[in-house]
């Protein structure tokens, strides 16, 4: 299988869409988890807020139980000190109630003879038409109530048969009357005002005088609701009230939502009603929804400036990485290239460049863009003698020395060297211009040189003639006259291979 | 909510609907058409003592009333009320409220004759007979205790007795029923009237307001006068009876708080059209209103006769006189009321229309 070669722009778009996608991603989960968060909230503080009014409800009947069951076991206590207490007057009766009513905090706490008069602290009376529990003869178990006084104000009555005979009359009952509102402080003092609650007889009515909230109020509780729960609901909440049984409704008033609780209270008739604002609580939960959307919004669009400056100065960074790669690379292939093209030992260019050179001017030459050309072939004498006599560091030198000969009076020229003890010289411009001058220099220098023996490099030249198909072909005729030149100088005492 | 409240509240209540009831009427009001009258209460609730400074710190009196009754217990709220004003003065009142089951003046002056061997700073009397108590009343005074009348009914003319606080005007009371009954039946028809108990006071001025205010229409007629005692089941049986005797009998006047529930039940069962005028603030007698069965009921206010009894009985026990702190008769007020006003009554008076 063939791979296909992964650029570095394929690596760019990759990681570039990789980012998109994960910034996306995490957008996307951020704001899911704080939706998440919201309703998992919203059904946490449902849940506890329905704990929360059951368990009131349910503390508050207690706490209403538990008055009532202390009022009987005072009643019996109250009953049992005064039948032991030497009462001899109406007087003396009256000051044990009134003891027995402070001591025990009995409200309205009375004794009820079998003439069914009324003995209370201050007053003496006949009751018979005021309590209906007196129309029996007797009493027979305890007796819970409640009694709707003229003036409107209700009381809890509560009542216990009693045997017991005092100033030669035999009393039958005694009973407390607590006055609602006083039950209603009582369930009111853990209230801090987060909740409504009311108690409510049988039919629905108010007995508390407590305002459920502000849309029920005070209003019978079944007209308030009416309509605002589907029929089937709302009987059953009047089943539940008309049993004595537990329960809670959710209701619409104007659009608002309110929960309650109901309780009964037992053996009173009662029921409990706590309730707590469902908006109240969607409000609080709202602004704290909304705070902690701001927060995911804010944290959202931070987290695309940061991703977005953070791929910016990414993108800029590999962009920068990329090009000076790209650079460096160009660098190590030009020194690449130069390194080809150089004669390592002289640092002129090397045959290959020459060669390079050549094909270019051949390509030139075929489409007749040269005019001006002129090639000189160079060619050390006595190069083996001096590598073979005093070595091939001499020998070495000698081509240096031969090459900085050359470099020196083609100075307008292209040096090469081409061979061991060769090189070619590329004339046009100016050095064309100037190739006599520097040739006769050349050859002059070079005949001194014989008999200081010093360098001796043999030259032969020739020009672009308009029949030359390519450079070889005028580097040939150099080449000729070059080796000509060689003869010439061998005779003028110069060193040659032999 | 605290008392104080309540009563504001159920001032407001009281106010705005004699505000919203066109026409007046009190106790005192030849206008029978008229509603709730100018008053600004029917029943006041919210009592404060008045600026009299007792002499003792302890009081004990003795109070006596024509029979067992709702009405009578009304009033007992309205004293209890004065007591317990006093007590938070540091001023004790220990009273006895006594009556029977059955209306009667024997009974009545034995339990007066009992009260003055007894250590009373003053002894209270509703006059079940007139004719009958008053002589008791003047032989207590002349024998040194002090003796007062109150509630509904005062002794007779002339006689001793300190002071009176309640209803001063049953006779136009009975008219003023009566009138409204007789516009309600375009002043023409048969009517019968039922009485409380024989020679108590406030029943016969009544029934005397009523029999005179029939007498003026010539197409008006009584068929009936009958006396239930003060029971509504013989009040029930009365009309019942009445009712088969005239089946064309247009109305009844009812002349005590017995009588138009008793008379209510007996029309209803028979189906029975029967016009239905009467006294006082039971609480069947209000729901029969509330339903059209009754047509008017002309309610006292028992609660500051109460009131006013215990703040009255507290200044002859210091010896006072009528005159600058009170009155010889302390009036209050009786406002006849309608249909529409049945359920605030019920709510002002009991609370919870529904219970």
């Amino acid at each position: 299988m063939k791979s296909k070669k992964i650029t570095e722009k394929t690596v760019t778009i990759t990681a570039a869409i990789g980012s998109i996608l994960i910034v996306i991603m995490l957008i996307a989960n951020t704001y899911w988890a704080s939706r998440q968060a919201i309703s998992s909230t919203n059904q946490a503080v449902s849940a506890v807020s329905a704990f929360y009014l059951e368990s009131m409800a349910d503390r508050r009947a207690k706490t209403i139980t538990n008055l009532i069951n202390n009022n009987f076991d005072y009643m019996e206590k109250a009953v049992s000190v005064i039948d032991d207490e030497k009462i001899e007057s109406q007087e003396d009766l009256r000051a044990a109630i009134g003891r027995m009513r402070r001591l025990l905090s009995l409200n309205g706490f009375a004794l009820v003879d079998e003439d069914d008069i009324v003995y209370t602290q201050y007053t003496t009376y006949t009751g018979g038409s005021r309590y209906p529990f007196l129309a029996n003869k007797t009493l027979d178990s305890k007796m819970i109530s409640t009694v709707f006084i003229y003036g409107s104000s209700k009381e809890l009555f509560l009542a216990i048969p009693i045997d017991i005979k005092i100033i030669g009359k035999q009393f039958k009952a005694c009973f407390v009357q607590i006055d609602i509102n006083d039950i209603v402080d009582l369930l009111a003092f853990d209230d801090q005002e987060s909740t409504h609650f009311a108690l409510y007889s049988v039919n629905g009515g108010n007995i508390s005088e407590t305002e459920l909230g502000t849309l029920i109020g005070k209003s019978n509780i079944f007209d308030a609701t009416k309509g605002c729960v589907s029929e089937e609901k709302w009987n059953s909440f009047r089943d539940d009230f008309a049993n004595g049984k537990r329960g809670a409704l959710t209701f619409t008033i104007n659009g608002v939502v309110d929960t309650i609780c109901y309780q009964p209270v037992p053996d009173t008739g009662w029921e409990l009603v706590v309730m707590i604002r469902e908006s109240v609580i969607q409000d609080q939960i709202q602004e704290i929804s909304e705070k902690s959307l701001r927060t995911n919004h804010f944290q959202i669009v931070f987290l695309l400036v940061v991703a977005t400056l953070f791929s910016g100065i990414l993108f800029f960074m590999m962009r920068r990485v990329a090009n000076n790669k790209l650079d460096e690379e160009k660098e190590n292939s030009k020194a690449f290239k130069s390194m080809a093209n150089t004669d390592s030992l002289t640092g002129v260019r090397n045959k290959h460049a020459y060669m390079e050179t050549e094909a270019q001017l051949n390509s030139w030459i075929r489409e007749g863009a040269v005019e001006k050309l002129a090639v000189i072939a160079c060619d050390i004498n006595g190069l083996k003698y001096v590598n073979d006599t005093k070595g091939h560091a001499a020998g070495d030198q000698l081509i240096k020395d031969a090459c900085a000969l050359i470099c020196n009076l083609f100075n307008h020229g292209s040096v090469y060297r081409t061979g061991g003890d060769e090189f070619i010289v590329l004339l046009s411009g100016k050095g064309y211009d100037t190739k006599d001058e520097v040739i006769a220099a050349f050859n002059k220098q070079v005949e001194e040189n014989i008999g200081t023996d010093d360098v001796v490099v043999s030259i032969g030249y020739s020009t672009l003639q308009p029949n030359d198909e390519q450079l070889h072909d005028v580097f040939d005729r150099a080449d000729q006259m070059m080796y000509a030149r060689k003869k010439e100088l061998k005779s003028m005492g110069a060193k040659t291979r032999e | 909510m605290s008392n104080k409240i309540k009563n504001i509240l159920r001032k407001f209540v009281i106010v705005a609907l004699s505000l919203v009831v066109a026409g007046t009427n009190s106790g005192y009001s030849a206008d029978t058409e008229a509603k709730l009258g100018d008053t600004s209460s029917i029943v006041d609730f919210e009592h404060n003592l008045d600026d009299y400074v007792p002499a003792k710190d302890h009081y004990n009196f003795y109070f006596t009333y024509k029979i067992v009754h709702p009405w009578w217990d009304a009033v007992a709220l309205g004293m209890e009320d004065a007591q317990k004003k006093y007590l938070e003065k540091g001023i004790t009142i220990t009273y006895e409220y006594m009556a029977p089951n059955a209306a009667s003046y024997e009974d009545q002056t034995k339990r007066l004759l009992q009260a003055q061997k007894g250590n009373y700073d003053v002894i209270g009397v509703d006059v079940a007979d007139e004719a009958k108590i008053s002589p008791v009343l003047d032989e207590m005074v002349a024998s040194g205790s002090k003796v007062m009348t109150f509630s509904s009914s005062d002794a007779a003319p002339g006689c001793k007795r300190i002071a009176y606080v309640g209803n001063t005007h049953n006779y136009q009371d009975g008219a003023d029923l009566t009138e409204a009954l007789c516009k309600k039946l375009d002043y023409k028809g048969k009517v019968g009237i039922l009485v409380g108990s024989h020679g108590a006071p406030c029943h016969e001025d009544r029934a005397k307001g009523a029999k005179d205010t029939i007498a003026k229409y010539k197409n008006m007629e009584i068929v009936a006068v009958e006396y239930d005692m003060d029971s509504i089941d013989k009040a029930y049986e009365l009309a019942k009876q009445m009712l088969k005797d005239n089946p064309d009998i247009a109305g009844i006047v009812c002349c005590n708080m017995s009588n138009p529930v008793g008379t209510a039940r007996a029309v209803t069962e028979l189906g029975s059209n029967t016009v239905i005028v009467g006294m006082d603030h039971d609480k069947e007698a209000l729901h029969y209103l509330k339903d059209g069965v009754i047509y008017c009921l002309g309610v006292q206010d028992c609660y500051s006769i109460g009131f006013d009894t215990l703040q009255v009985a507290v200044k002859i026990a210091d010896g006072n006189k009528p005159g600058v702190l009170f009155p010889d008769k302390t009036d209050e007020n009786t406002t006849i009321i309608y249909q529409e006003d049945a359920t605030p009554m019920l709510e002002i008076l009991y609370g919870d229309v529904s219970q």
